[in-house]
Protein backbone atom coordinates (compact mmCIF):
# COMPACT_ATOMS: atom_id res chain seq x y z
CA UNK A 1 0.00 0.00 0.00
CA UNK A 2 1.12 3.61 -0.51
CA UNK A 3 2.29 5.57 2.23
CA UNK A 4 -0.30 8.31 1.82
CA UNK A 5 -3.76 7.60 2.74
CA UNK A 6 -6.74 8.22 0.85
CA UNK A 7 -8.62 10.85 0.98
CA UNK A 8 -11.85 9.00 1.05
CA UNK A 9 -11.42 7.23 4.25
CA UNK A 10 -13.96 4.38 3.34
CA UNK A 11 -12.26 3.86 0.50
CA UNK A 12 -9.34 3.46 2.83
CA UNK A 13 -10.76 0.88 4.97
CA UNK A 14 -12.00 -1.30 1.92
CA UNK A 15 -8.39 -1.88 0.76
CA UNK A 16 -7.29 -3.12 4.09
CA UNK A 17 -10.27 -5.12 4.46
CA UNK A 18 -9.16 -6.74 1.14
CA UNK A 19 -5.93 -6.96 2.66
CA UNK A 20 -6.51 -8.85 5.91
CA UNK A 21 -8.57 -11.36 4.47
CA UNK A 22 -5.98 -12.02 2.21
CA UNK A 23 -3.58 -12.64 5.49
CA UNK A 24 -6.29 -14.20 7.39
CA UNK A 25 -7.21 -16.52 4.02
CA UNK A 26 -3.44 -17.26 4.18
CA UNK A 27 -2.73 -18.01 7.25
CA UNK A 28 -5.52 -20.40 7.21
CA UNK A 29 -3.69 -22.03 4.36
CA UNK A 30 -0.66 -22.42 6.70
CA UNK A 31 -2.54 -24.15 9.33
CA UNK A 32 -4.39 -26.44 6.78
CA UNK A 33 -1.27 -27.47 5.57
CA UNK A 34 0.99 -28.06 8.54
CA UNK A 35 -2.12 -30.33 10.39
CA UNK A 36 -2.25 -32.49 7.17
CA UNK A 37 1.17 -33.15 6.95
CA UNK A 38 1.10 -34.10 11.03
CA UNK A 39 -1.78 -35.98 10.07
CA UNK A 40 -0.33 -37.95 7.63
CA UNK A 41 3.22 -38.74 8.98
CA UNK A 42 1.63 -39.58 12.52
CA UNK A 43 -1.52 -41.24 11.17
CA UNK A 44 -3.62 -38.84 13.12
CA UNK A 45 -6.98 -38.91 12.21
CA UNK A 46 -8.36 -35.97 14.34
CA UNK A 47 -6.21 -33.38 12.33
CA UNK A 48 -6.80 -35.12 9.37
CA UNK A 49 -10.62 -34.20 9.74
CA UNK A 50 -10.00 -30.98 11.27
CA UNK A 51 -8.22 -29.93 7.50
CA UNK A 52 -11.15 -31.48 5.54
CA UNK A 53 -14.11 -29.58 7.79
CA UNK A 54 -12.15 -26.01 8.00
CA UNK A 55 -11.83 -26.49 4.32
CA UNK A 56 -15.47 -24.75 3.87
CA UNK A 57 -13.71 -21.73 5.97
CA UNK A 58 -11.33 -21.17 3.32
CA UNK A 59 -13.50 -21.55 0.56
CA UNK A 60 -16.09 -18.81 2.18
CA UNK A 61 -12.79 -16.51 2.48
CA UNK A 62 -12.82 -16.18 -1.07
CA UNK A 63 -15.85 -15.66 -1.93
CA UNK A 64 -15.73 -12.57 0.20
CA UNK A 65 -12.31 -11.50 -1.61
CA UNK A 66 -14.15 -11.59 -4.58
CA UNK A 67 -17.40 -10.00 -3.77
CA UNK A 68 -15.03 -7.70 -1.94
CA UNK A 69 -12.77 -7.07 -5.35
CA UNK A 70 -15.79 -6.85 -8.03
CA UNK A 71 -17.25 -3.92 -5.44
CA UNK A 72 -13.86 -2.33 -5.71
CA UNK A 73 -13.72 -2.40 -9.28
CA UNK A 74 -17.47 -1.45 -9.76
CA UNK A 75 -18.06 1.31 -7.08
CA UNK A 76 -14.21 2.96 -6.91
CA UNK A 77 -12.71 2.35 -9.83
CA UNK A 78 -9.44 2.01 -8.49
CA UNK A 79 -5.89 2.98 -10.53
CA UNK A 80 -2.38 2.26 -10.06
CA UNK A 81 -1.11 0.77 -6.74
CA UNK A 82 -4.86 0.47 -5.71
CA UNK A 83 -6.12 -1.61 -9.11
CA UNK A 84 -2.51 -3.80 -8.16
CA UNK A 85 -3.68 -4.74 -4.99
CA UNK A 86 -7.53 -5.04 -6.40
CA UNK A 87 -6.84 -7.40 -9.20
CA UNK A 88 -3.73 -9.34 -7.36
CA UNK A 89 -6.24 -10.34 -4.25
CA UNK A 90 -8.32 -11.83 -7.05
CA UNK A 91 -5.55 -14.01 -8.20
CA UNK A 92 -3.77 -14.57 -4.39
CA UNK A 93 -7.52 -15.81 -3.46
CA UNK A 94 -8.09 -18.03 -6.01
CA UNK A 95 -3.95 -19.69 -5.46
CA UNK A 96 -4.48 -19.65 -1.39
CA UNK A 97 -8.23 -21.39 -2.44
CA UNK A 98 -6.25 -24.26 -4.51
CA UNK A 99 -4.02 -24.82 -1.85
CA UNK A 100 -6.97 -25.16 1.22
CA UNK A 101 -8.31 -28.28 -1.78
CA UNK A 102 -5.14 -29.68 -1.01
CA UNK A 103 -4.18 -30.00 1.82
CA UNK A 104 -8.00 -31.24 2.49
CA UNK A 105 -7.48 -33.80 -0.97
CA UNK A 106 -4.21 -35.13 1.55
CA UNK A 107 -6.23 -35.51 4.83
CA UNK A 108 -8.99 -37.64 2.89
CA UNK A 109 -6.28 -39.47 1.25
CA UNK A 110 -4.78 -39.85 5.49
CA UNK A 111 -7.97 -41.60 6.25
CA UNK A 112 -8.10 -43.87 3.30
CA UNK A 113 -4.47 -45.05 3.90
CA UNK A 114 -4.44 -49.01 5.95
CA UNK A 115 -1.06 -49.25 7.08
CA UNK A 116 1.99 -47.46 9.33
CA UNK A 117 4.15 -46.11 6.80
CA UNK A 118 7.82 -46.89 6.52
CA UNK A 119 10.72 -44.27 8.13
CA UNK A 120 12.64 -43.37 5.12
CA UNK A 121 9.30 -42.23 3.12
CA UNK A 122 7.65 -40.31 6.17
CA UNK A 123 11.49 -38.59 6.28
CA UNK A 124 11.25 -37.88 2.47
CA UNK A 125 7.26 -36.67 3.28
CA UNK A 126 8.67 -34.49 5.91
CA UNK A 127 11.79 -32.73 3.87
CA UNK A 128 9.66 -32.01 0.96
CA UNK A 129 6.95 -30.48 3.12
CA UNK A 130 9.11 -28.91 5.55
CA UNK A 131 9.87 -27.20 2.67
CA UNK A 132 6.86 -26.10 0.89
CA UNK A 133 5.63 -24.92 4.39
CA UNK A 134 8.22 -22.45 4.60
CA UNK A 135 7.71 -21.04 1.42
CA UNK A 136 4.03 -20.60 1.85
CA UNK A 137 5.22 -18.62 5.26
CA UNK A 138 8.01 -16.83 3.36
CA UNK A 139 5.25 -15.90 0.78
CA UNK A 140 2.90 -14.52 3.17
CA UNK A 141 5.12 -12.22 4.82
CA UNK A 142 6.53 -10.91 1.24
CA UNK A 143 2.82 -10.03 1.15
CA UNK A 144 2.58 -8.71 4.55
CA UNK A 145 5.89 -6.61 3.78
CA UNK A 146 5.17 -5.93 0.00
CA UNK A 147 8.61 -7.25 -0.72
CA UNK A 148 9.61 -7.85 -3.93
CA UNK A 149 12.94 -9.41 -3.28
CA UNK A 150 11.62 -11.80 -0.66
CA UNK A 151 9.22 -12.88 -3.71
CA UNK A 152 11.85 -13.29 -5.54
CA UNK A 153 13.58 -15.90 -2.81
CA UNK A 154 10.27 -17.49 -2.70
CA UNK A 155 10.02 -18.05 -6.68
CA UNK A 156 13.85 -19.24 -7.23
CA UNK A 157 13.59 -21.77 -4.31
CA UNK A 158 10.95 -23.38 -5.70
CA UNK A 159 13.34 -25.62 -7.95
CA UNK A 160 14.51 -27.22 -4.45
CA UNK A 161 10.88 -28.29 -3.99
CA UNK A 162 10.64 -29.94 -7.51
CA UNK A 163 14.04 -31.92 -6.91
CA UNK A 164 13.08 -33.10 -3.36
CA UNK A 165 9.32 -34.20 -4.89
CA UNK A 166 11.43 -36.20 -7.07
CA UNK A 167 13.38 -38.07 -4.28
CA UNK A 168 10.01 -38.55 -2.47
CA UNK A 169 8.47 -39.92 -5.38
CA UNK A 170 11.33 -42.77 -5.34
CA UNK A 171 10.48 -43.49 -2.13
CA UNK A 172 6.86 -43.63 -3.20
CA UNK A 173 8.07 -46.46 -6.13
CA UNK A 174 10.02 -48.06 -4.19
CA UNK A 175 6.96 -48.40 -1.24
CA UNK A 176 4.43 -49.64 -4.55
CA UNK A 177 7.22 -52.04 -5.29
CA UNK A 178 7.50 -53.77 -1.80
CA UNK A 179 4.18 -53.42 -1.10
CA UNK A 180 2.76 -55.14 -4.68
CA UNK A 181 -0.67 -56.77 -2.32
CA UNK A 182 -1.40 -53.02 -1.07
CA UNK A 183 -1.70 -50.49 -4.39
CA UNK A 184 -4.40 -48.06 -2.76
CA UNK A 185 -2.12 -46.91 -0.25
CA UNK A 186 0.32 -46.62 -2.94
CA UNK A 187 -1.85 -44.47 -5.19
CA UNK A 188 -2.78 -42.41 -2.20
CA UNK A 189 1.17 -41.55 -1.02
CA UNK A 190 1.82 -40.62 -5.01
CA UNK A 191 -1.11 -38.30 -4.89
CA UNK A 192 -0.01 -36.70 -1.72
CA UNK A 193 3.22 -36.24 -2.94
CA UNK A 194 2.07 -34.46 -6.21
CA UNK A 195 -0.29 -32.89 -4.12
CA UNK A 196 2.30 -30.77 -1.79
CA UNK A 197 4.30 -30.20 -4.96
CA UNK A 198 1.42 -28.81 -6.43
CA UNK A 199 1.04 -26.69 -3.24
CA UNK A 200 4.45 -25.44 -4.17
CA UNK A 201 3.61 -24.49 -7.33
CA UNK A 202 0.81 -22.17 -6.01
CA UNK A 203 2.74 -20.33 -3.86
CA UNK A 204 5.38 -19.78 -6.89
CA UNK A 205 2.10 -18.07 -8.29
CA UNK A 206 1.65 -16.13 -5.17
CA UNK A 207 5.12 -14.94 -5.15
CA UNK A 208 4.78 -13.70 -8.91
CA UNK A 209 1.84 -11.85 -8.26
CA UNK A 210 3.45 -10.04 -5.26
CA UNK A 211 6.21 -8.67 -7.69
CA UNK A 212 3.77 -7.51 -10.00
CA UNK A 213 1.90 -6.17 -6.95
CA UNK A 214 5.07 -4.27 -5.56
CA UNK A 215 7.27 -3.70 -8.90
CA UNK A 216 3.82 -2.71 -11.85
CA UNK A 217 6.11 -5.45 -13.52
CA UNK A 218 6.23 -9.16 -14.39
CA UNK A 219 9.37 -11.29 -12.75
CA UNK A 220 10.92 -11.96 -16.03
CA UNK A 221 12.32 -15.07 -16.73
CA UNK A 222 11.34 -19.47 -17.16
CA UNK A 223 10.56 -20.49 -14.02
CA UNK A 224 13.39 -22.19 -12.48
CA UNK A 225 12.67 -26.07 -12.96
CA UNK A 226 14.08 -28.76 -10.93
CA UNK A 227 15.35 -32.15 -12.55
CA UNK A 228 12.42 -34.14 -15.11
CA UNK A 229 9.88 -35.94 -12.87
CA UNK A 230 11.21 -39.42 -12.26
CA UNK A 231 8.08 -41.99 -13.75
CA UNK A 232 9.81 -45.06 -12.89
CA UNK A 233 12.20 -44.52 -10.42
CA UNK A 234 14.70 -46.08 -12.54
CA UNK A 235 17.44 -43.83 -14.33
CA UNK B 1 1.48 8.95 -38.50
CA UNK B 2 3.58 6.49 -38.02
CA UNK B 3 7.28 6.14 -39.14
CA UNK B 4 8.72 2.83 -37.92
CA UNK B 5 5.92 1.69 -35.77
CA UNK B 6 6.63 4.87 -33.72
CA UNK B 7 3.88 7.67 -33.73
CA UNK B 8 5.40 11.13 -35.02
CA UNK B 9 5.76 14.20 -33.00
CA UNK B 10 3.82 17.05 -33.82
CA UNK B 11 4.38 19.34 -30.84
CA UNK B 12 7.27 19.89 -28.89
CA UNK B 13 7.25 22.07 -26.18
CA UNK B 14 10.59 23.39 -24.96
CA UNK B 15 11.90 25.02 -21.64
CA UNK B 16 8.54 26.41 -21.73
CA UNK B 17 8.06 29.07 -18.74
CA UNK B 18 4.70 31.10 -18.34
CA UNK B 19 4.57 34.10 -15.78
CA UNK B 20 1.28 35.89 -14.88
CA UNK B 21 2.50 39.03 -13.82
CA UNK B 22 5.69 38.29 -11.02
CA UNK B 23 4.14 34.99 -10.71
CA UNK B 24 5.27 31.80 -11.83
CA UNK B 25 2.64 29.69 -13.75
CA UNK B 26 4.75 26.52 -15.25
CA UNK B 27 8.73 25.97 -14.53
CA UNK B 28 10.45 24.46 -17.74
CA UNK B 29 7.86 22.63 -19.33
CA UNK B 30 9.24 19.92 -21.74
CA UNK B 31 6.58 17.99 -23.73
CA UNK B 32 6.53 16.19 -26.63
CA UNK B 33 2.61 15.53 -28.10
CA UNK B 34 2.23 12.56 -31.16
CA UNK B 35 1.06 12.84 -33.91
CA UNK B 36 -2.94 11.35 -34.31
CA UNK B 37 -3.25 10.60 -30.55
CA UNK B 38 -4.75 11.80 -27.33
CA UNK B 39 -2.99 13.17 -25.06
CA UNK B 40 -4.73 14.09 -21.85
CA UNK B 41 -3.81 16.47 -19.31
CA UNK B 42 -4.29 16.13 -15.73
CA UNK B 43 -3.68 17.63 -12.39
CA UNK B 44 -5.46 19.42 -9.50
CA UNK B 45 -6.72 22.74 -10.25
CA UNK B 46 -4.12 25.61 -10.67
CA UNK B 47 -1.90 23.10 -11.34
CA UNK B 48 -1.21 25.14 -14.66
CA UNK B 49 -2.14 22.50 -17.67
CA UNK B 50 -4.83 24.73 -18.70
CA UNK B 51 -2.39 27.37 -19.19
CA UNK B 52 -0.16 25.08 -20.96
CA UNK B 53 -2.77 24.00 -23.38
CA UNK B 54 -3.42 28.10 -24.20
CA UNK B 55 0.33 28.30 -24.66
CA UNK B 56 -0.73 25.84 -27.61
CA UNK B 57 -2.01 28.55 -29.84
CA UNK B 58 -0.81 31.53 -28.38
CA UNK B 59 -4.50 32.15 -26.32
CA UNK B 60 -2.22 33.60 -23.67
CA UNK B 61 -1.47 36.30 -25.76
CA UNK B 62 -5.24 38.05 -25.14
CA UNK B 63 -4.20 38.39 -21.52
CA UNK B 64 -1.79 41.58 -20.61
CA UNK B 65 0.13 40.49 -17.62
CA UNK B 66 0.75 36.84 -19.01
CA UNK B 67 4.42 36.15 -20.38
CA UNK B 68 5.33 33.08 -22.33
CA UNK B 69 8.87 31.81 -22.37
CA UNK B 70 10.63 28.94 -24.09
CA UNK B 71 9.99 26.99 -27.78
CA UNK B 72 6.63 25.72 -29.01
CA UNK B 73 7.61 24.01 -32.16
CA UNK B 74 4.60 22.46 -34.42
CA UNK B 75 5.87 21.51 -37.72
CA UNK B 76 9.27 22.44 -37.32
CA UNK B 77 8.10 25.91 -36.68
CA UNK B 78 8.22 28.16 -33.62
CA UNK B 79 5.01 29.60 -32.50
CA UNK B 80 6.74 31.96 -30.39
CA UNK B 81 8.77 33.55 -33.20
CA UNK B 82 7.73 36.84 -33.39
CA UNK B 83 7.10 36.74 -37.17
CA UNK B 84 4.19 33.61 -36.12
CA UNK B 85 0.88 34.66 -38.00
CA UNK B 86 -1.17 33.85 -34.64
CA UNK B 87 -4.56 33.81 -37.01
CA UNK B 88 -3.08 31.20 -39.36
CA UNK B 89 -1.98 29.40 -36.08
CA UNK B 90 -5.28 29.02 -35.11
CA UNK B 91 -6.67 28.26 -37.98
CA UNK B 92 -4.72 25.02 -37.86
CA UNK B 93 -5.44 24.79 -33.95
CA UNK B 94 -8.74 24.72 -32.96
CA UNK B 95 -10.00 24.79 -29.40
CA UNK B 96 -13.66 23.70 -27.71
CA UNK B 97 -14.05 25.12 -24.16
CA UNK B 98 -15.41 23.77 -20.75
CA UNK B 99 -18.96 25.07 -21.66
CA UNK B 100 -20.34 24.61 -25.20
CA UNK B 101 -20.70 28.44 -26.04
CA UNK B 102 -22.26 28.58 -29.92
CA UNK B 103 -22.22 31.83 -31.46
CA UNK B 104 -25.71 33.72 -31.05
CA UNK B 105 -26.26 32.79 -34.98
CA UNK B 106 -27.99 29.77 -36.85
CA UNK B 107 -26.69 26.43 -36.69
CA UNK B 108 -25.66 27.06 -40.68
CA UNK B 109 -23.80 30.33 -39.68
CA UNK B 110 -21.69 28.89 -36.51
CA UNK B 111 -19.60 26.38 -38.88
CA UNK B 112 -19.36 28.67 -41.86
CA UNK B 113 -18.14 31.63 -39.89
CA UNK B 114 -14.11 30.24 -39.80
CA UNK B 115 -14.44 29.11 -43.46
CA UNK B 116 -15.53 32.37 -44.33
CA UNK B 117 -12.89 34.43 -42.49
CA UNK B 118 -10.49 31.93 -43.95
CA UNK B 119 -11.82 32.05 -47.37
CA UNK B 120 -12.30 28.30 -47.64
CA UNK B 121 -14.93 27.71 -49.59
CA UNK B 122 -15.69 29.44 -53.80
CA UNK B 123 -19.22 29.62 -53.49
CA UNK B 124 -22.40 28.68 -51.58
CA UNK B 125 -22.22 25.21 -52.32
CA UNK B 126 -18.82 24.49 -51.26
CA UNK B 127 -20.12 26.08 -48.15
CA UNK B 128 -22.51 23.66 -47.58
CA UNK B 129 -20.29 20.93 -48.30
CA UNK B 130 -18.16 21.80 -45.36
CA UNK B 131 -21.15 22.17 -43.10
CA UNK B 132 -22.68 19.10 -43.69
CA UNK B 133 -19.05 17.34 -43.98
CA UNK B 134 -17.92 19.28 -40.25
CA UNK B 135 -21.61 18.21 -39.02
CA UNK B 136 -20.97 14.73 -39.99
CA UNK B 137 -17.51 14.58 -38.66
CA UNK B 138 -18.78 15.87 -35.19
CA UNK B 139 -21.70 13.25 -35.26
CA UNK B 140 -24.52 15.81 -35.03
CA UNK B 141 -25.41 15.97 -39.06
CA UNK B 142 -28.65 13.41 -38.53
CA UNK B 143 -30.16 15.39 -35.37
CA UNK B 144 -29.74 18.87 -36.87
CA UNK B 145 -29.98 18.50 -40.84
CA UNK B 146 -33.59 20.07 -41.22
CA UNK B 147 -32.75 22.51 -38.73
CA UNK B 148 -29.85 23.91 -40.15
CA UNK B 149 -31.41 27.90 -40.26
CA UNK B 150 -32.36 27.81 -36.61
CA UNK B 151 -30.23 29.63 -33.74
CA UNK B 152 -27.34 27.20 -32.31
CA UNK B 153 -27.87 28.24 -28.72
CA UNK B 154 -31.53 26.33 -28.80
CA UNK B 155 -29.32 22.50 -28.95
CA UNK B 156 -29.07 20.41 -26.26
CA UNK B 157 -26.01 20.92 -24.27
CA UNK B 158 -24.11 17.91 -25.59
CA UNK B 159 -25.42 18.51 -29.48
CA UNK B 160 -23.99 22.63 -28.21
CA UNK B 161 -21.17 21.12 -27.47
CA UNK B 162 -21.13 18.86 -30.34
CA UNK B 163 -21.80 22.04 -32.68
CA UNK B 164 -18.66 23.49 -31.26
CA UNK B 165 -16.66 20.86 -32.09
CA UNK B 166 -17.62 21.02 -35.76
CA UNK B 167 -16.81 24.08 -35.99
CA UNK B 168 -13.45 23.73 -34.72
CA UNK B 169 -13.67 21.07 -37.37
CA UNK B 170 -14.77 23.24 -40.10
CA UNK B 171 -11.63 24.77 -40.63
CA UNK B 172 -9.54 21.53 -40.73
CA UNK B 173 -6.92 22.27 -37.86
CA UNK B 174 -4.16 19.86 -37.46
CA UNK B 175 -4.59 20.05 -34.05
CA UNK B 176 -7.80 20.10 -31.16
CA UNK B 177 -7.26 21.75 -28.10
CA UNK B 178 -10.61 20.45 -25.59
CA UNK B 179 -10.19 22.39 -22.13
CA UNK B 180 -12.88 19.99 -20.10
CA UNK B 181 -15.22 19.68 -22.81
CA UNK B 182 -16.98 17.21 -20.73
CA UNK B 183 -17.66 18.79 -17.60
CA UNK B 184 -21.06 20.47 -18.27
CA UNK B 185 -22.75 17.61 -19.94
CA UNK B 186 -24.54 14.24 -18.83
CA UNK B 187 -22.97 10.91 -19.33
CA UNK B 188 -24.89 9.98 -22.55
CA UNK B 189 -23.43 13.53 -24.27
CA UNK B 190 -20.02 12.50 -22.68
CA UNK B 191 -19.92 9.25 -24.05
CA UNK B 192 -20.67 11.05 -27.67
CA UNK B 193 -17.97 13.36 -27.32
CA UNK B 194 -15.33 10.74 -26.06
CA UNK B 195 -16.40 8.14 -29.38
CA UNK B 196 -16.33 11.27 -31.14
CA UNK B 197 -12.40 11.95 -29.80
CA UNK B 198 -11.70 8.37 -30.86
CA UNK B 199 -12.75 9.20 -34.17
CA UNK B 200 -11.26 12.48 -34.72
CA UNK B 201 -7.98 11.37 -34.11
CA UNK B 202 -7.74 9.76 -36.92
CA UNK B 203 -7.48 12.95 -38.87
CA UNK B 204 -6.28 15.53 -36.35
CA UNK B 205 -3.88 15.40 -32.90
CA UNK B 206 -5.95 16.17 -29.97
CA UNK B 207 -4.82 17.36 -26.42
CA UNK B 208 -7.50 17.14 -23.74
CA UNK B 209 -7.78 18.96 -20.21
CA UNK B 210 -10.00 16.80 -17.74
CA UNK B 211 -10.58 16.77 -14.15
CA UNK B 212 -12.03 13.10 -14.89
CA UNK B 213 -9.14 10.45 -13.88
CA UNK B 214 -11.85 8.42 -15.74
CA UNK B 215 -11.93 10.33 -18.92
CA UNK B 216 -8.41 10.45 -19.19
CA UNK B 217 -8.05 7.14 -19.51
CA UNK B 218 -10.63 6.23 -21.59
CA UNK B 219 -9.80 8.59 -23.85
CA UNK B 220 -5.60 8.70 -24.25
CA UNK B 221 -3.10 7.35 -25.08
CA UNK B 222 -0.49 9.61 -23.70
CA UNK B 223 -1.22 11.32 -20.18
CA UNK B 224 1.17 14.06 -18.84
CA UNK B 225 0.31 15.22 -14.99
CA UNK B 226 1.02 18.33 -13.92
CA UNK B 227 1.47 19.47 -9.91
CA UNK B 228 2.25 23.15 -9.10
CA UNK B 229 3.37 24.44 -12.65
CA UNK B 230 5.44 21.23 -13.17
CA UNK B 231 4.95 18.66 -15.74
CA UNK B 232 5.62 15.42 -12.72
CA UNK B 233 4.73 12.80 -15.08
CA UNK B 234 4.16 12.06 -18.94
CA UNK B 235 4.21 8.64 -20.56
CA UNK B 236 1.62 5.99 -21.96
CA UNK B 237 -2.21 6.35 -20.12
CA UNK B 238 -1.60 2.51 -20.12
CA UNK B 239 1.80 2.83 -17.59
CA UNK B 240 0.77 6.23 -15.72
CA UNK B 241 -2.97 4.36 -14.74
CA UNK B 242 -1.19 0.60 -14.12
CA UNK B 243 2.03 1.33 -12.54
CA UNK B 244 3.26 5.12 -12.75
CA UNK B 245 7.23 6.25 -12.15
CA UNK B 246 6.05 9.30 -9.55
CA UNK B 247 4.72 9.01 -6.04
CA UNK B 248 2.96 11.76 -6.99
CA UNK B 249 1.22 11.27 -9.78
CA UNK B 250 0.47 7.74 -8.14
CA UNK B 251 -1.37 9.98 -5.02
CA UNK B 252 -3.11 12.13 -7.40
CA UNK B 253 -4.31 9.60 -9.70
CA UNK B 254 -5.83 7.14 -6.38
CA UNK B 255 -6.63 10.03 -4.82
CA UNK B 256 -4.21 10.19 -2.16
CA UNK B 257 -3.56 13.91 -2.43
CA UNK B 258 -3.39 16.30 0.08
Amino acid sequence: MSEATHTVKSYEEELQSLNKNIIKMGVSCEEALGKAIIAITTRDSENAETVIKNDEKIDKFETTIEQQVVNLIALRQPMAIDLRETVTALKISSDLERIGDLAKNISKRTLLLNENLPKNLVDALVRVSTNVQKQLKSVLDAYLDRSSSMATNVWENDEQIDELTNLCMQEVIKYLKEHESNLDDGTHLLFVTKNIERIGDHTTNIAEQIYYLVEGEYLEGDRPKGTEPIVTGEK
Amino acid sequence: MKKNGVNMIKISAKNVDVFYGKKQALFNINLEIEENQVTALIGPSGCGKSTFLRCLNRMNDVIDICKVQGEIVINDFNINDKGCDVVRLREKIGMVFQKPNPFPKTLYENISYGPTIHGMAQSKQEMDEIVETSLKKAALWEEVKDRLHEPGTGLSGGQQQRLCIARAISVQPEVILMDEPCSALDPIATAQIEELIDELKKEHTIIIVTHSMAQAARVSQNTGFFHLGELIEHGSTDKIFKNPENNKTQDYITGRFG
